[in-house]
């Protein structure tokens, strides 16, 4: 009897959705809806007469989202994708109203039995929303609020979308009817539906609105390099000294091979004897690299919006000496790598720095202290250079004196909170450490002492970097705020407000005019220097942004995110080049190569992976829009023992640095 | 609903002494405890990704609670993971396990050891793309190779991983042993078959890496200390052999100080100390050693070949060395290509056989050993001209036809290949050779050419304007001084011909710079040059 009644009521059933077919109904293969035809659990029968009760109440949702479910799936495969990205906007909005009607445990059930479905696209975000369990929640939490005040938009055929309206309107489902049309935007173009690759930006949930970040790339970016820069002096001074350089080499080669046990350079700042011999072959490599090197299409020149320091001409001479000497690297020549490893650290270490000459390797720590190593001390005695005069011997033995024990590094304390950032300046003999304490300090290695103490930050200061030319400075923080700080001033120049969530990281342009901030909103922005405004919104991660590195050129600049993937985007339009897939963990550190023909990655999964992007930004500069074919090579990964990347930095003669943690446990 | 609970929410307000919590009060609350919870991890997963780690640890959880201003969890150290006990029991209970600490046991316990501080070491990672197999570096995945050094096997590979603190390189025990094995097997000049195995398993092992510098170093030394000992540096020169064709070695960066003994080996003035040692066996084997180098790191090391090749003219052209460093040069030089000895050895040909002679000659050298010395010399030179000249017949396939042409003027032989030769070889010549040969040949070269009339309506107006039609053509010179050094051949090939070609290279001599090298070098070599002419030329002349 209770069989009979099931059956009436299922008949009630097909003939209030208007479904003429009970195979229609075995189709929409939710547990709920599909089974009892067949079987007669009394769980199902419960929950089927249950159903009745809340015809028009919470049911309602999961009834009909688990229709238009079913029907995407089994839609034409040509235009399936395209209507498979409604169906994420419209499963978190019926979250959402669910909550927000207070059907909490409805909502619950509801989340979980689609929630598989976007996990592997949005699994943070999921894992957000999963929390909300009251509609205070939505209203307290920010990513919800914004959700349910923009649309989303969704760029659709012209025929996926009739065929969505037919299909609702058809099915009755007048609640998806309604969230369709109150929360998205469709975008419907005649024609062919779109190619499935352009699928990662079909649905950015992002909390700012779409339009108002096209706006913004609207916006006009200077992007070429400064005028007079050291780069250009070389270029025009270039010629003359290649000559003398070339008859210099000449003489040398010369001398026999027996006798060539002595360097040939030995001004290079390079600790160790070892180092020396590797520029020795470094600089017989460069030598034949360059004259094939065809000269790079020059960068349009910008003049500086702020005031630059003036650079000591001895100073300046070393920097022009050291970009005569680089290495041109391409996919074929690829940089030796020099790696410093941390040990004993005791998990500690939450960040490291490495100088421009990789001479000092600086290490921030959870205890609050910054400990920084001199690389020619390490290893084994060698000749200090000129540039390295300049560290003191005296004081920091006196520091060290003063400690008791021998250290092999100089201990800087004065935070007091885990330091997560720190920065040498161009010349080496500053350092910037940002740290939880919401302070940043500058210190001096010449005197081994903090000098400043910067503060304007309200919470943690997440990144701290110098320009660079020194003297500015740009700081992150979880206040959602960048900041821009001259040295001499104890208030910052100015501060950049508009993200989401925190400021994760902050990298210099360039030409010093602009500085691009990546957040824990999933967004890279590009703010002008000057005015403090957003000039870019970059679109496209899936998860934190951890790492940014600006080409030398000003033109391209490449991010790193939590998952593993890099993006690549052109400045000027605002676009992603390509996505650089590879690593499997955060991505740490980028750095690109002096000539910017290389790009190097560091990662938490224990590699540095080097890149060519020579040959793929080219190319889509040439073809336009005709989408990113083209994919960056990686060109080759190496691998650490166990040692995850922190930090990275070419040198100006393109020796690769790196450094990480010897973490046994992996 | 709510991952919490409502009993968890009445279990904790009874502990802070609220005991009368109605279920409604217990049941809104678990949800946004719930939500506070999800908040602050999601704080202290950031706090974590700044500490750059992916393990999320009690102080980064306590980083977040600072976020917001609430006071952190005390007890909860990240020393380790915690230990949670299950409940015995039930099913999902679980506690941390407390232990019970006695005072006293605490107080007198010695100190315990105080953690090593935090140090920073310095490695290669890579070299210029390529990562050393050292210890530092991850292992790189073996490529299997075929062994029969069985006791030494792939274990190189494994080596010992821990890091101390002031060990620069750590080399294995195993590395070591076959290091004593090799060097013993090298110096003790013991048996050839084990020797043999050994430069074998050089050559293949992969895992030798390591070593290399030793063997460098070792190499280096003993070819300073053995120069009398002949066995001893060709076993040394071996093993630079193998190491070279070991394909998991990345010599290149230990080349610097290989060279040096390798070409020591080369040029030496003396090699061995008895008669009998055949050091010129010796001398070759190095010269193909060395060429194989050049040809493997030229590319990347490129002033490898001009220092090398510097230090070898240097030795050929001290009149002050002796032969056998002569000899050695020129086998190197000989070694590395036509291109090189055409550039370098057939320029001071002439001077040099002028100063060879008197030590060939009988009556004039009675020393029989120099004479002995002066002939291989002598053997040396002409087979790296007869080499250079051979490769230059290769390269212009447009050679054989003047060849039979000036033949079969002179002695009316027509060789029906010609013409066969000649079809194959027009299209990718260039007009010249063969109207040249047309202009001076007269009728019969028309009557040869027909299967290419086009050539001679463009070598009609005047033969001696050929190349000035296309100076800057290189081929073009090339292939005229081919031609003229056929010529040469065919002057040695009968009188009839060496008459016509008198002639012809008088036609020539304004443009024919390069060929009257070679003709000289017919007239320095006579008629020993004529082996180093190809079969099909050959077989012309007879």
């Amino acid at each position: 009897m209770e069989e009979e009644k099931i059956q009436k009521f299922i008949q009630d059933y097909f003939k209030n959705r208007g479904l003429k077919l009970p195979e229609e109904l075995q189709q929409s293969s939710t547990n709920t809806v599909s089974s009892p035809v067949s079987q007669f659990d009394p769980d199902v029968v419960r929950q089927i007469l249950a159903f009745s009760q809340f015809q028009d109440g919470p049911a309602r949702y999961q009834d009909e989202y688990a229709r238009l479910r079913s029907w995407t799936y089994t839609s034409l495969d040509l235009y399936r994708h395209e209507l498979l990205r409604v169906l994420y906007p419209v499963f978190i909005h019926c979250f959402m109203d669910l909550v927000a009607k207070g059907h909490i445990q409805e909502a619950r059930t509801f989340f979980n039995s689609f929630r598989e479905d976007h996990e592997m696209m949005h699994l943070r975000d999921l894992q957000k929303l999963e929390g909300v369990l009251s509609p205070s929640h939505l209203e307290e939490m920010e990513f919800a609020h914004s959700l349910r005040q923009s649309k989303v938009n969704i760029k659709i055929c012209q025929y996926s979308y009739e065929l969505l309206l037919q299909f609702l309107h058809k099915s009755q489902s007048t609640t998806m009817l309604g969230i369709i049309n109150e929360h998205i935007n469709f975008q419907v173009s005649p024609g062919q539906p779109s190619s499935i690759t352009d699928d990662a930006e079909a649905v950015t949930l992002m909390g700012g609105s779409q339009e108002s970040a096209n706006q913004i790339n609207q916006k006009e970016i200077h992007w070429g390099l400064l005028e007079d820069s050291l780069e250009e002096r070389l270029e025009k001074v270039g010629g003359m000294a290649l000559d003398s350089e070339r008859a210099e080499g000449e003489t040398k080669e010369g001398e026999g091979d027996e006798n060539k046990k002595k360097s040939i350079e030995g001004g290079k700042q390079g600790a160790s004897i070892k180092k020396q011999k590797k520029d020795k072959a470094v600089s017989a490599t460069m030598k034949s690299a360059r004259p094939e090197a065809t000269p790079v299409p020059t960068a349009p020149r910008v003049k500086p919006e702020l005031t630059l320091p003036v650079i000591p001409t001895e100073v300046e001479q070393s920097i022009l000496e050291d970009l005569r000497n680089r290495v041109q690297l391409s996919s074929a020549a690829l940089p030796s790598v020099s790696f410093y490893t941390f040990i004993n650290t005791h998990n500690g270490l939450n960040c490291s720095s490495i100088s421009h000459d990789g001479s000092l390797v600086a290490g921030g720590f959870s205890d609050s202290s910054l400990k920084v190593w001199d690389m020619a001390k390490i290893g084994q005695q060698s000749v200090g250079s000129d540039l390295q005069g300049e560290n003191g011997t005296a004081s920091s033995e006196q520091v060290a004196g003063s400690n008791g024990g021998k250290r092999p590094y100089t201990l800087f304390q004065g935070h007091s909170g885990p330091v997560y950032s720190a920065t040498f300046n161009p010349l080496g003999d500053f350092i910037l450490s940002s740290s939880a304490d919401s302070t940043i300090r500058l210190w001096s290695t010449n005197l081994n002492a903090n000098l400043v103490c910067y503060k304007g930050h309200n919470y943690p200061v997440w990144d701290v970097q110098f320009s660079p030319v020194g003297h500015y400075f740009a700081s992150a923080s979880h206040d959602r705020t960048a900041r821009i700080w001259s040295m001499d001033r104890i208030q910052p120049l100015r501060i950049m407000a508009g993200h989401l969530s925190d400021v994760d990281c902050v990298q210099w342009h360039s030409n010093c005019n602009y500085i691009a901030t990546g957040s824990s909103d999933k967004t890279v922005r590009l703010w002008d220097v000057q005015s403090g405004e957003c000039v870019r919104i970059f679109i496209g991660h899936r998860s934190m942004i951890l790492s940014l590195a600006m080409s030398p050129d000003g033109r391209y600049m490449a991010s790193g995110d939590e998952d593993g993937s890099i993006m690549m985007w052109d400045l000027s339009t605002g676009r992603c080049v390509t996505p650089l897939m590879g690593h499997t963990s955060c991505v740490w550190t980028l750095a690109f190569s002096g000539e910017g023909s290389l790009l190097a990655s560091g990662s938490a999964d224990c590699t540095v992976k080097l890149w060519d992007i020579t040959a793929s930004t080219k190319l889509p500069k040439a073809e336009e829009k005709s989408g990113s074919a083209s994919r960056l090579r990686s060109l080759k990964t190496l691998p650490t023992k166990s040692t995850p990347v922190y930090s990275l930095r070419f040198s100006r003669r393109n020796l690769l640095f790196a450094a990480g943690v010897l973490s046994k446990s992996v | 609903m709510s991952i919490v609970p409502k009993e968890n929410i009445e279990v904790i307000s009874q502990s802070i002494g609220i005991n009368n919590l109605s279920p409604d009060v217990a049941l809104a609350l678990a949800p946004d405890v719930e939500y506070r919870l999800r908040e602050i991890m999601q704080e202290a997963i950031k706090c974590m990704r700044h500490s750059r780690r992916t393990k999320l640890t009690a102080d980064d959880v306590d980083g977040a609670l600072n976020l917001r201003n609430v006071e952190p969890l005390y007890g909860f150290v990240s020393g380790g993971p915690l230990r949670f006990k299950k409940a015995v029991g039930h099913r999902d209970l679980f506690y941390i396990d407390d232990k019970d600490v006695d005072f006293k046991d605490v107080i007198e316990a010695p100190l315990p050891k105080a953690p090593l501080d935090t140090g920073l070491l310095c490695h290669w990672l890579a070299i210029e793309g390529v990562q050393p197999a050292i210890p530092e570096n991850a292992p790189v995945e073996v490529l299997t190779a075929p062994s029969d050094g069985k006791k030494y096997e792939q274990k190189d590979d494994g080596l010992p991983v821990e890091l101390k603190l002031p060990v620069k390189h750590v080399l294995s025990r195993e590395l070591q042993l076959y290091f004593d094995k090799i060097t013993e097997l090298v110096v003790g000049r013991s048996d050839d078959i084990l020797l043999k195995k050994a430069l074998l398993s050089l050559a293949t092992d992969s895992g030798l890496h390591p070593l290399v510098p030793y063997f460098t170093c070792f190499i280096a030394d003993e070819v300073s200390r053995g120069l009398s000992d002949y066995p001893l540096l060709f076993a040394l020169m071996r093993v630079v052999h193998s190491l070279l064709q070991n394909p998991h070695i990345h010599i290149e960066p230990y080349l610097h100080q290989l060279m040096p003994s390798v070409v020591t080996c080369l040029v030496a003035k003396r090699l061995g100390n008895r008669f009998a040692d055949n050091h010129w066996e010796l001398r070759d084997f190095t010269a193909n050693l060395v060429a194989s180098i050049c040809k493997r790191f030229g590319r990347v090391y490129n002033t490898l070949q001009s220092r090398l090749t510097k230090t070898l003219v240097n030795a050929f052209l001290d009149p002050k060395r002796t032969l056998t460093q002569h000899y050695g040069a020129i086998q190197g030089l000989a070694a590395l290509g036509p291109s090189v000895v055409h550039l370098l050895i057939l320029p001071n040909l002439e001077s040099y056989l002028r100063l060879l002679e008197p030590e060939l000659l009988l009556e004039k050298q009675k020393n029989e050993i120099k004479r002995h010395e002066a002939w291989r010399v002598y053997g040396a030179l002409l087979g790296a001209a007869g080499q250079c000249i051979y490769d230059k017949l290769k390269i212009f396939p447009t050679l054989p036809s003047p060849v039979p042409q000036s033949l079969w003027k002179t002695n009316e032989r027509i060789v029906l290949t010609t013409p066969n030769k000649r079809k194959r070889s027009v299209e990718p010549m260039e007009q010249q050779p063969p109207s040249k040969k047309i202009a001076t040949d007269g009728p019969t070269g028309l009557t040869n050419s027909s299967p290419s009339p086009m050539q001679v309506d463009t070598a009609a107006p005047a033969p001696s304007g050929d190349t000035n039609k296309v100076p800057s053509s290189s081929s073009t010179s090339l292939s005229n001084e081919s031609i003229s050094n056929s010529r040469g051949r065919s002057n040695g090939a009968d009188a009839q011909s060496l008459k016509k070609s008198a002639v012809l290279n008088q036609v020539w001599k304004d443009e024919l710079n390069s060929g009257k090298l070679l003709v000289s070098l017919f007239q320095l070599f006579g008629e020993d040059i004529l082996p180093f002419i190809p079969a099909p030329e050959m077989s012309l002349f007879l």
